[in-house]
């Protein structure tokens, strides 16, 4: 019996240590369990959240913009970006190449962008396509489900959208916010991954334009479905504009280039209050593109572009006037009393001053030509002899008022300001003396003088509006979401004290360059007195034209339209630049057509159908 | 068979602290695979209908004299072993591995009833010696470990395989095993683990332990697993996120939570107070059958009780301690509230037989 005993008392024994042992793993257990669900819940609990939580950004749509009719100009679309949230990544070099098959991009493009926004917090997505095409979305969709791609997020995000390729440089365009811009920005105004105005009205008032992102906060289960939403802040639209552009204007100025087919730029203003009504810039580029997301490619071959498709010549392009500066001198000979209207020339195609011969653009010449019939010829003649007399200091002083030489002031970036010498203005830049000849050369719009189209645009509106030399500007009334609200005309920015008398004496042969024996035929209109200035300016010199041959179209002259109708109270002024367009009658033509488009949707008449003109390419 | 007075003997307490559990099982089930959004599920009545089937089994393990079983457990470890081989080449593959035979209403799995049948040969073998047992005493019943074991190991399901080693030691144990052998194994354990690292181990199995050690390395690969558990019992805090209100679980954030995972669904939802009344219920069923083993009329019902119970309260303990996220994760089940009908009627046998040896501790 003894070893029973003995085996029971042991059985008794270990059975006892068990217990024990199990008692206290037990205790571990429920002390474990307290570490975890007590001591460290506030921690547990933050990570479920995020686990299961998202919040999604709701981008704002960016302001529309209307024309002065209230035709919408520039707008948005749904489109769907494809993004990265780098926070539920778990192989970031995996999900980029298993991205980039998907979606048929390079593996290396992917990784650059991914690369530059390496540093922001994981949790903001990193937008890999902007605009992806419904194959993507659908391909990127199916990978989600198969929970290969958990970390990948499609948005429905607006895209700017340009309904028609128009004024493109006036527009602008948009693009993602670059590092500088949210540096220098106030402090929360923009943030990585915004889309802002980067050129055109889509960049002076951005800060209307954009509106304000919402978000959106749901539940996601664990391969990153949404379940439902938790709270939603709903984006603000960006603030709508009311630009000064009115459509069919600008439409009629599209045409005129397209149909003629030169580079160059156009602006049409309202004379009384300097409001544009139509701004082009030749070459343009679509700002679509843009809005999309511009790839390397695209980008190259605009900046590489010789043309320079990104400059906005209308702001940007400074050119010589040639014969359209002939009105500055004539105001500044008038004005200073140096002649008067009926002062008299005799012109015999040349003229000699200070030793140097000065040609006459008819080679027979003018014979005796007053003021008026100077202007509606173009006499050279005449204008280097009244140039002569009134001096460079007065001829500054007037072209200046005028607006010439000036920055128009216009609500666009950018706007470089043109040259109207004078002695101070030579003495800064060369460190030299002027010589009297200069101004002779001057008196003709050639020599140092360089002009801005928007400036040749004001210089027309201060002719027809008797002097005031309004400001051009692009923004009519903003709608804050409380209805339209008129934005105030900036005031002029100057006002030449213009004699009536004199002033109706060039303009007088303004009428006759297009209504009398003069350049401008091309710009005639029935009934509407059409008055304007052809100017005709070198691009090279003769002698270097024949040294470089006659074939380059590089070295054709620019032609130049300055206009204002109706001669009496004009209400439309501008200005038509054709780069290498060979002769100011080319130019005449597109502001014919424009006019013609104006009076007629002014009038309640049909509009002209499109221009089948052909430029006059004998110089 | 079954006197009247017998009746009477019945550990009720028992009873009632395992169907406890199991309504506690079959609750957290419901709330895990009802999500509407995934279509209700009827998961929850087929464990229903495996505890009434357990509950069956339990009282058939109850209705004869546990000798009757003892004696016959020769032929029910052979039978085993048959049905383990069958599995090996003619079961049907789920996930990779051969675990079961499909029945009509559901897949019996063969390993899970094995616990049993190692326990009660066990239990015979040790019991009619007397003594000390000697190191062929010891090889033979280590041996008889491990042929289900080796059998189940190679479906593969090294989870349940693992669970006949505490079966061993705890009756061997009992029976008076040396300490200094059990110390000497312990060593030898510690030496094979290298050895069995490089050879026995297959890729996953190595990176579920290598990820333990460090699950932020892997943080959404293998240790993803381990790191949700820890968030989803942290989140639960003190009284939990209330029934079906889990994110972690209901969002599917944790892998099977209706099965592996189903103690951190209890401790999402019914927080830290929720977690003690199961784990006191469980230590109370574990230390309730100690007790049915310390008053058992002789050593092969002690023997026989704590086989039973070793199994259980391994994986009990283990997969508690992974719920919590806090031991490397694998294929084991929680006894009584994971979901799996195999399982769930092999325990309640099992405790049948404990039942059964308390019950009768004063018949001859």
């Amino acid at each position: 019996m003894a070893p029973q005993v003995e085996d029971r008392r042991r059985v008794a024994s270990r059975l006892s240590v068990l217990q024990y042992v199990i008692t206290v793993l037990f205790s571990i257990l429920a002390v474990s369990f307290w570490v975890l669900q007590v001591v460290e819940h506030a921690k547990f609990e933050e990570m479920a959240e995020n686990n299961h939580q998202r919040t999604l950004p709701l981008r704002a749509p960016r302001g529309l913009m209307l024309d002065r009719n209230g035709k919408i100009l520039v707008d948005n679309r749904g489109s769907y970006s494809i993004s990265i949230v780098r926070e539920h990544t778990k192989d970031l070099d995996r999900t980029i190449h298993m991205l980039a098959a998907v979606l048929g991009l390079d593996e290396a493009t992917v990784r650059a962008i991914v690369d530059r926004h390496r540093r922001e917090p994981t949790y903001r997505p990193i937008t890999v396509v902007q605009d992806a095409t419904l194959a993507q979305v659908a391909a990127v969709k199916a990978r989600r489900l198969d929970f290969e791609l958990p970390d990948i997020v499609v948005e429905q995000v607006p895209t700017r959208q340009y309904p028609e390729t128009m004024a493109a440089h006036l527009f602008g365009y948009v693009g993602e916010v670059n590092d500088a811009q949210v540096a220098s920005a106030d402090a929360g105004e923009l943030k990585s991954g915004d889309i802002v105005g980067q050129a055109g009205v889509e960049k002076v008032y951005n800060a209307y334009l954009m509106g304000e992102d919402g978000a959106k906060r749901v539940v996601v289960n664990s391969v990153g479905r949404e379940i439902r939403t938790l709270e939603e802040d709903e984006p603000t639209e960006g603030k709508r504009l009311q630009l000064t552009i009115d459509y069919d204007v600008q439409r009629a100025i599209e045409e005129g280039f397209d149909q003629l087919g030169f580079n160059g730029a156009a602006v049409v203003l309202d004379p009384h209050d300097g409001e544009v009504l139509g701004f082009t810039s030749r070459p343009a580029y679509d700002p679509n593109a843009f809005a999309s997301g511009l790839d390397r490619d695209t980008w190259a071959s605009l900046t590489g572009d010789e043309d320079l498709p990104l400059s906005d010549r209308a702001i940007q392009g400074r050119y010589s006037p040639g014969s359209t500066f002939k009105m500055a001198v004539a105001t500044a000979a008038l004005q200073e009393g140096v002649i008067t209207p009926d002062f008299k020339v005799h012109c015999t195609g040349g003229a000699t001053f200070y030793g140097r011969p000065f040609k006459c653009w008819k080679k027979g010449g003018h014979g005796t030509v007053d003021l008026r019939h100077a202007i509606e010829q173009s006499c050279n003649v005449y204008f280097y002899t009244i140039g002569n007399m009134t001096g460079i200091d007065k001829i500054h002083k007037w072209a200046t008022l005028l607006g010439l030489g000036e920055k128009s002031g216009i609500d666009l970036p950018n706007e470089l300001q043109g040259i109207v010498p004078s002695p101070e203005w030579k003495q800064a830049r060369f460190k030299e003396k002027w010589y009297a000849g200069e101004t002779v050369s001057v008196s003709i719009g050639q020599g140092s003088v360089s002009v801005t189209p928007v400036s040749m645009a004001v210089y027309a509106a201060t002719l027809a509006n008797g002097g005031t030399r309004v400001r051009p500007h692009l923004l009519k009334a903003v709608d804050d979401g409380g209805g339209w609200k008129a934005v105030p005309t900036p005031p002029p920015l100057s006002r030449a004290p213009l004699d009536p008398e004199k002033l109706q004496a060039i303009r007088d042969g303004l009428y006759l360059v297009v209504n009398g024996a003069g350049t401008g035929h091309n710009a005639i209109l029935k009934g509407y007195d059409v008055s304007g200035k052809t100017g005709t300016a070198q691009v090279i010199s003769n002698q270097g034209k024949e040294r470089a041959g006659k074939t380059e179209k590089d070295l054709r002259d620019n032609g130049w339209f300055v206009f204002f109708a109706p001669r009496d109270n004009p209400v439309i002024a501008g200005v038509v630049l054709l780069e290498h367009g060979v002769h100011g009658s080319n130019a005449a033509l597109v502001a014919h057509h424009v006019m013609e488009t104006y009076f007629a949707k002014k009038e309640g008449r049909p509009l002209p159908p499109k221009p089948e003109f052909k430029a006059n390419l004998v110089p | 068979m079954f006197e009247r007075r017998l009746y009477y003997h019945i550990d009720w307490a028992l009873v009632i602290a395992i169907l406890a559990l199991c309504a506690l099982g079959v609750t957290m089930i419901y709330s895990t695979t009802s999500d509407p959004t995934r279509g209700i599920s009827r998961m929850y009545i087929t464990q229903l209908y495996a505890i009434v089937i357990g509950l069956g089994a339990m009282l058939v393990m109850m209705t004869f004299d546990y000798r009757t079983f003892t004696d016959k457990s020769h032929l029910i470890y052979i039978g085993l072993c048959a049905l383990l081989i069958y599995v090996l080449f003619l079961g049907q593959v789920q996930m990779g591995a051969r675990r079961w035979i499909p029945l009509r209403a559901f897949n019996l799995q063969p390993s899970e009833f094995a616990k049993v049948g190692v326990a009660l040969v066990l239990a015979k073998f040790y019991g009619e010696n007397r003594g000390t047992p000697s190191w062929t005493d010891l090889a033979i019943g280590f041996v008889l470990t491990c042929i289900p074991l080796g059998l189940i190991a190679k479906e593969p399901d090294l989870g349940t395989a693992v669970t006949l080693v505490p079966v061993f030691l705890a009756v061997a144990y009992l029976a008076g095993m040396r300490m200094r052998i059990l110390g000497m194994m312990f060593l030898a354990l510690l030496l094979a683990a290298p050895i069995a690292w490089k050879f026995a181990l297959k890729d996953y199995q190595k990176s579920r332990i290598s990820t333990f050690l460090d699950p932020s390395q892997d943080a959404k690969g293998a240790g993803y697993q381990q790191i949700q558990a820890r968030i989803t019992v942290g989140s639960g805090g003190l009284s939990g996120k209330g029934f079906k209100q889990g994110t972690q679980g209901q969002l599917r954030f944790l892998p099977v939570a209706h099965n592996d995972f189903i103690f951190s669904v209890l401790a999402e939802e019914q927080g830290f107070a929720g977690v003690l009344v199961a784990l006191g219920l469980y230590l109370f069923v574990i230390l309730r059958a100690l007790e049915a083993a310390r008053l058992s009329k002789d050593r092969m019902g002690s023997y026989l009780v704590l086989g039973v119970l070793a199994s259980f309260t391994f994986q009990v303990i283990y997969n508690v301690t992974m719920s919590a996220g806090l031991a490397p994760v694998k294929g084991l089940t929680l006894p009584l509230m994971s979901y799996g009908g195999s399982s769930m009627i092999a325990t309640l046998a099992g405790f049948g037989l404990v039942l059964n040896v308390r019950m009768r501790r004063f018949t001859n």
